[in-house]
């Protein structure tokens, strides 16, 4: 069973994880917008694990999305912002496993995520500063809110009761 | 002996002799006013039947455009090879490479592009992918077998267009949106709402005379210049397949 479980979350990283970040399928977008990966494989990774190997989880997570990216902005400072906020909750408390928790934590790092990405933007580019209000951006993030919040409380859930088992 | 005298007077009119000059009279005024217009549209109806057929329209169409695919083949060689004495951008529309996309994020945090060629077919960063209706992006790295496409949309995302009714310069920037914006360098622009957006014909860095879209708003009055925004020709979310322009000086 342990060995079933390890093959599961194996394959859920190294096989589906980068699947759904690069191919995005149509069945899984909201309005042309795909959830949250790296949210959805940090979460559950940074409750079952020491804080110091979600932190470093964070950053190599971070460096694999970025190479999917098309510009200086990075993933890593969020990344790591969360797995050091929920490495802090690392409880053993079963209500964590809760799908609504879940989706709530999920909506709060696609929330960091997404104001990561959006306030590197700003600072990188100086044509997205003469208007402070990006609608691109307020629609890509309540978007990616709306999907992952839906999406996080199956997968996460999933990874996490997976690592307990593990 | 007294003679009688002659008739003269309206009853003229009753005889019928009168009328036929008159009529004839008058005909042929109508010929000469009209210029004969009568007769050439008679003739054309009679003729018609043995007018030249389809086959000699075909034949004919036939020739008008081969003799206009020679003539615009000499004209772009003529094009590129003064582009070149003036060191300017210039592509050959043989050395275009067809590509499918095989991921697309156009609506994300970075709208862009996976397509199937890469640098094993000539793929490098920098070239100009157009799709249906013109110019899509531009390549922005690129594996042995697919490339990474940055999208006209993508926020932040700048090139320089050209207006060619108002002959004017702008830089073309990506908002996220299927709508860029594009901000005139010139403080008194007179684009109109309607107006043609192509990449400059002087650029060093993209192909001259790519559509890109339609201008659809202008702000004139706009700080600290003025801005129109512009409605892109090619829909980077409908389109299957692409092409990408290799530059004459690219092998």
């Amino acid at each position: 069973m342990i060995r079933n479980n390890k093959k599961l979350l194996l394959f859920f990283t190294v096989v589906c994880l980068p699947a759904f970040v690069i191919g995005s399928p149509e069945w899984l977008k909201i309005n042309g917008i795909t959830p949250c990966w790296p949210v959805i494989w940090l979460l559950p990774f940074s409750l079952k694990s020491r804080p110091w190997i979600a932190f470093l989880a964070a950053i190599c997570l971070g460096i694999f999305m970025d190479s999917f990216t098309i510009d200086k902005v990075s993933y890593i400072p969020s990344l790591v912002f969360l797995s050091l906020v929920w490495g802090r909750n690392r409880i053993q408390n079963n209500k964590i496993e809760l799908l609504f928790n879940i989706g709530l934590m999920s909506i709060f790092g696609t929330i960091c995520v997404g104001f990561s990405i959006w306030i590197q933007k700003i600072l990188f580019y100086n044509s997205l500063r003469n208007h402070w209000f990006n609608s691109w951006a307020i629609y890509v993030l309540i978007s990616e809110i709306i999907i992952t919040g839906l999406v996080a409380p199956f997968f996460s859930s999933w990874l996490l009761l997976s690592y307990k088992k593990n | 002996m007294i003679k009688a005298r002659r008739k003269i007077g309206l009853h003229l009119l009753a005889k019928s002799s009168f009328w036929l000059i008159f009529l004839i009279g008058a005909l042929l005024f109508g010929v000469r006013w009209t210029k004969g217009t009568g007769y050439m549209d008679f003739y054309a109806v009679l003729v018609k039947p043995i007018l030249p057929g389809t086959a000699q329209r075909e034949w004919i169409k036939e020739g008008e455009k081969i003799e206009q695919k020679i003539r615009i083949k000499l004209l772009e060689d003529d094009n590129n090879r003064l582009r070149k004495a003036l060191s300017l951008k210039s592509f050959n529309a043989d050395q275009r490479i067809s590509a499918a996309v095989i991921a697309r994020s156009s609506r994300n945090w970075w709208q862009k592009l996976e397509i199937n060629k890469g640098a094993k077919d000539g793929v490098t960063a920098g070239q100009t992918v157009i799709g249906p209706g013109g110019l899509v992006g531009i390549v922005d790295s690129s594996t042995i077998l697919t490339s990474r496409v940055r999208l006209l949309t993508d926020p932040g995302h700048q090139i320089g267009a050209w207006i060619s009714r108002i002959k004017q310069h702008g830089i073309l920037t990506g908002m996220g949106t299927n709508r860029p914006k594009l901000i005139f360098l010139n403080k008194n622009s007179l684009a109109q709402i309607g107006d043609a957006v192509t990449t400059s014909p002087a650029s060093t860095i993209l192909p001259p005379n790519l559509t890109i879209g339609i201008v659809r708003f202008v702000d004139a009055k706009a700080l600290p210049s003025p801005y129109a925004i512009v409605q892109l020709t090619a829909s980077p979310e409908a389109i299957d397949w692409v092409q990408v322009l290799k530059n004459n000086d690219s092998k």
